[in-house]
């Protein structure tokens, strides 16, 4: 639980703290001050540290653990191995399907990923844990590895026939098509690698279970622990008031969650636990190395006559992951004829997971490398070419976009870019040694929608609580529920204080697919409603109210105070009025699912995603859009490549903050410059271990890497996407720079790179 | 696998003057400036986000100079002024001019390495390194933000920058 002073980010402008405003954070002067308690810096009496110990192998047996010497280590209090560990029940998946297994050891007796946890030393103190750690002798029996995609154990994979979308006679039209090109285009395997490492700290009270852990889903997250250790799910409470960066890999309680969380229970003492930064790059999913074939055939003035579409990525021997990798491609442009499929391969590694816009990020890379790659080949301007081929529906399900701003994206891009400069032939600009490219590429996100509640309630001096489970991890959710809230009841934004990120608030879905602020600005505004039209019928009807002798239909607050519309009568402050009628509180809890839906129901859409609603739902489609126009200066001698200038124009409907929202978009563009030049997850092909996994070795974007960005927003509401107008931001923006940036190195070079990341070998 | 790891159960008493206050401490030599924050002092404000040196998270002032407090043994800055984000504001809360500025540019989002931008930031206008938007990026450039907040954060130091020396 959190409440945040808001002396520091309030407004004198009552604008700025309206939905739609740009409110500074309001829980920005806690981060700025150090004084944000992140989850697992709570300070607990008796708190104990584990370390974990992941296999040097990536297939195989541990067929012995010498753990004596660690056990009789100075501080330690217990060596958890497979043999040892409490045995947990297995826990249904993230649709609510049971475990196909009954039981579950997050420490592995079979290893199937360098790196995967095998046992864990708990003791009094951190250095304690390490030092003892280091003293546990391992022997395996090795077999041979599958260690990536192009591994030649690794074979075609596993057909995903739920990926496969075809209309039309794709192969036929592509054959007959007079022109045509056909490429393959790669991306590696990449890592979220959020500031924050992940971690946890588990306290047992009797059958009661507390868990402060950093969390995108505290109710999935929930009930994944009460189903491993059998106890009701009333009895978990996740706490996480602030996240310290998510990108998707915070969503689920994963095996080291699982460890801190029965070491707490063997011990009887509350134990913390966190990954340092390279089990960061082992212990949970990052995005899949994918690749993907592109075949387009178009007549001679660039209209595409069919698509052909092929892709595959890595997962896990032991694990599922798909990455839709003809999400974007189905529905960008328009297109008679289409077909895509898709495969899986099993390697060893870790299961692949969520990384900001999983499926579209690397689906865009393909389809928008292709479309540049055919306007080269026709010779047509690479924007005419998307315009050309404009999807004036969804060329897949054929329903109508509830909003595409794509069109206007273009234009005011490539205004604010100087597109209508641009030399058409590449290598024709440079300065010096720097060959300078221009690309552009388009993007798109769905607009994922489900259920939410929140509570809201009017206390006695006036001010104004919100209590939700969702999570603030920079997206701004503590702001812009407060700005809802506030517009809404007719009261200044710093009398609003929201309180999120624990199990025990009103209940929350996951917040991962864009998704959160659509559906909690809608739960707020509903809440807040309910509690308005409590309030105002108090005011009219209790005999104690002063307004009730104003025999008045309705009343009216704003800045805080309640009146007649007309003006006449009292003129009360909330709080006079409670006092008024002897109310300490006006509590609401508003949700927005249909009032038919029973308790079983709920349970399921708070704590799995199997009643996402989808975004092809009835007549519309929808979806966020951009378009990303970027400059590189290529070093004609080293092949160096630098992003000099990006402009972005994007089309999230109603922004609820632009300032906060820029700042999200700003962030995809910046992790889009790292997938396109710097990030890249490399695998010793002798052990299959990343070899790279620090932050010296897998490179994220620097603030030296990084021109100034603009974005623009092209966005109007979208009443068919969420309550108040408002589409995908946080996705949206990494969406199409990579191959921005890769069609603007072609332009500089004349080479086309289809693997990502662009390094200078494969330019020099 | 090494039989030869001695663990030493020696504690040394030390004394640390953080934030202009001395906090007494009975800790192990191996013990890091940045646990002994975190873990012993319960100022959380300083952060862990490698525990290597690579991120720039843990960036405190040691006289008055930037240092990565999980490269810095805490017995090694006995005797040395230690300042970190908690000490910054003044003692009626009035935000530096940095801390300030990162607000107003909302040079941050999840937060979690801004106590570091803001502890190297307020170093770098120090050392006369905020000149320039190219100098600032290189002079923060050692540490890293994932949620990509960089051109606010020059924007932020910029403006620190240029109310500081007026």
């Amino acid at each position: 639980m959190t409440v945040h002073d808001m002396k520091h980010a309030a407004s004198d402008s009552a604008h700025l703290e309206a939905v739609g405003g740009r409110l500074s954070r309001v829980d920005g002067p806690a981060k700025i001050t150090g004084a944000a308690k992140y989850a697992f810096e709570q300070q607990l009496e008796g708190l104990t540290h584990a370390v974990l110990v992941g296999a040097t192998i990536a297939a195989g047996k541990v067929s012995a653990i010498d753990s004596r010497a660690a056990e009789t280590a100075p501080g330690v209090l217990a060596v958890l191995t497979p043999d040892t560990i409490m045995e947990l029940k297995g826990a249904s998946d993230w649709f609510g399907n049971p475990s196909p297994q009954p039981t579950y050891n997050p420490l592995a007796r079979e290893v199937s990923y360098s790196g995967q946890h095998i046992a864990a030393v708990v003791a009094e103190t951190f250095e304690q844990a390490v030092a003892a750690a280091a003293l546990l002798k391992v022997w395996y029996d090795e077999t041979p590895a599958i260690v990536d995609l192009s591994d030649g154990k690794a074979g075609d994979g596993i057909p995903i026939d739920a990926m496969t979308k075809e209309w039309g006679d794709a192969q036929a039209a592509f054959a007959a098509a007079p022109v045509r090109i056909c490429a393959a285009y790669n991306t590696p395997r990449e890592f979220q690698a959020a500031m924050e490492p992940h971690g946890l700290i588990a306290r047992w009270e009797g059958d009661e279970l507390t868990i402060w852990e950093p969390s995108q889903w505290l109710d999935g997250m929930a009930r994944t622990y009460a189903e491993w250790f059998g106890v009701p799910f009333e009895n978990v409470r996740l706490v996480s008031p602030y996240i310290g960066g998510g990108f998707g890999s915070k969503a689920l309680a994963l095996a080291h969650s699982a460890v801190a969380a029965a070491a707490a229970k063997m011990l009887g003492r509350p134990v913390k636990l966190v990954l340092n930064r390279p089990q960061n790059f082992t212990s949970y999913g990052g995005r899949a190395a994918t690749r993907q074939t592109v075949a387009i055939g178009a007549d001679r003035d660039g209209r595409i006559q069919s698509i052909v579409h092929r892709g595959v990525n890595e997962t896990a021997v032991d694990g599922m992951w798909v990455e839709p990798l003809g999400s974007v491609t189905s529905i960008m442009y328009a297109t008679p004829n289409f077909s895509s499929k898709q495969n899986v391969v099993r390697v060893n590694t870790v299961v692949p997971g969520a990384k900001r816009a999983p499926g579209e990020n690397p689906s865009a890379f393909g389809i928008e490398c292709a479309i540049d790659e055919l306007a080269y080949e026709l010779g047509i301007d690479p924007l005419e070419m998307r315009l050309i081929n404009y999807a004036e529906q969804d060329p897949h399900t054929k329903k109508a976009w509830s909003t595409r701003q794509l069109r206007e994206a273009f234009a005011a891009g490539a205004e604010a870019f100087g597109w209508a400069k641009r030399p058409p032939e590449p290598r024709s600009m440079r300065d010096g040694h720097q060959l300078i490219g221009w690309g552009v590429a388009a993007g798109t996100y769905p607009v994922r929608r489900a259920h939410g509640e929140a509570v809201v309630k009017i206390l006695g001096d006036g001010s104004v609580e919100v209590e939700s489970s969702s999570i603030d991890m920079g997206q701004g959710t503590y702001t812009i529920l407060a700005q809802t809230a506030a517009e809404t009841l007719g009261v200044p934004v710093e009398r609003v204080s929201v309180k999120l990120g624990d199990s025990h608030f009103a209940r929350a879905g996951v917040t991962g697919g864009s998704r959160l602020a659509g559906v909690m600005t809608g739960a707020v505004y509903k809440a807040a409603g309910q509690a308005l039209d409590e309030l105002i019928g108090l005011a009219l009807s209790d005999p104690r109210s002063p307004f009730q002798k104003l025999q008045a239909n309705t009343l009216q607050v704003r800045d805080g105070r309640i009146a007649s519309p007309r003006g006449e009568g009292p003129d009360l402050s909330i709080a006079e009025f409670m006092a008024a009628v002897g109310r300490d509180r006006i509590e609401a809890k508003g949700d927005t699912l249909p009032a038919s839906t029973t308790p079983q129901e709920r349970y399921k859409n708070y704590t799995t995603i199997a009643m996402s609603i989808p975004h092809t739902e009835g007549d519309w489609s929808r979806y966020s859009w951009c378009a990303h126009f970027v400059e590189v200066r290529v070093d004609e001698d080293f092949g160096t490549v630098r992003v000099s200038r990006v402009v972005s124009a994007l089309d999230s409907g109603r922004l609820y903050n632009p300032k906060l929202a820029e700042s999200q978009w700003k962030g995809g563009i910046i992790m889009g410059i790292g997938q396109a030049l710097l990030e890249e997850g490399i695998v010793d092909r002798r052990h299959g271990r990343i070899v790279n996994g620090n932050f010296a070795d897998y490179m994220l974007p620097t603030n030296a890497d990084v021109p100034d960005l603009q974005t623009i927003s092209v966005g109007i509401p979208d009443p068919h996407s969420s309550a108040l107008g408002g589409k995908g931001v946080g996705e949206l923006a990494i969406v199409g720079i990579a191959p921005a940036i890769a069609n603007a190195v072609f332009h500089a070079t004349g080479k086309r790179v289809r693997d990502l990341p662009i390094t200078l070998e494969k330019l020099i | 696998m090494n039989d030869q790891v001695t663990i030493s159960p020696t504690t040394l008493s030390i004394h640390l003057a953080i934030n202009g206050r001395d906090h007494a401490l009975e800790i192990e030599p191996r013990v890091t400036l940045l646990d002994a924050l975190r873990d012993r002092l319960h100022l959380t404000g300083t952060k862990k986000g490698c525990d290597q040196g690579q991120c720039g998270a843990c960036t405190v002032h040691v006289d008055g100079q930037r240092v990565l407090a999980c490269l810095t043994l805490a017995a090694q800055v006995e005797g040395r002024e230690i300042t970190t984000i908690e000490g910054l504001a003044g003692e009626d809360g009035t935000l530096n001019a940095v801390q300030a500025a990162f607000l107003e540019q909302d040079a941050f989002q999840c937060g979690y390495c801004t106590p570091g931008q803001i502890m190297s930031a307020v170093a770098c206008i120090r050392e006369g390194h905020a000149g320039s938007d190219e100098e600032i990026r290189e002079y923060m450039a050692g540490n890293l933000c994932r949620c990509g907040a960089y051109p606010n954060i020059v924007a932020a130091v910029r403006q620190a920058a240029q109310e500081l020396r007026s």
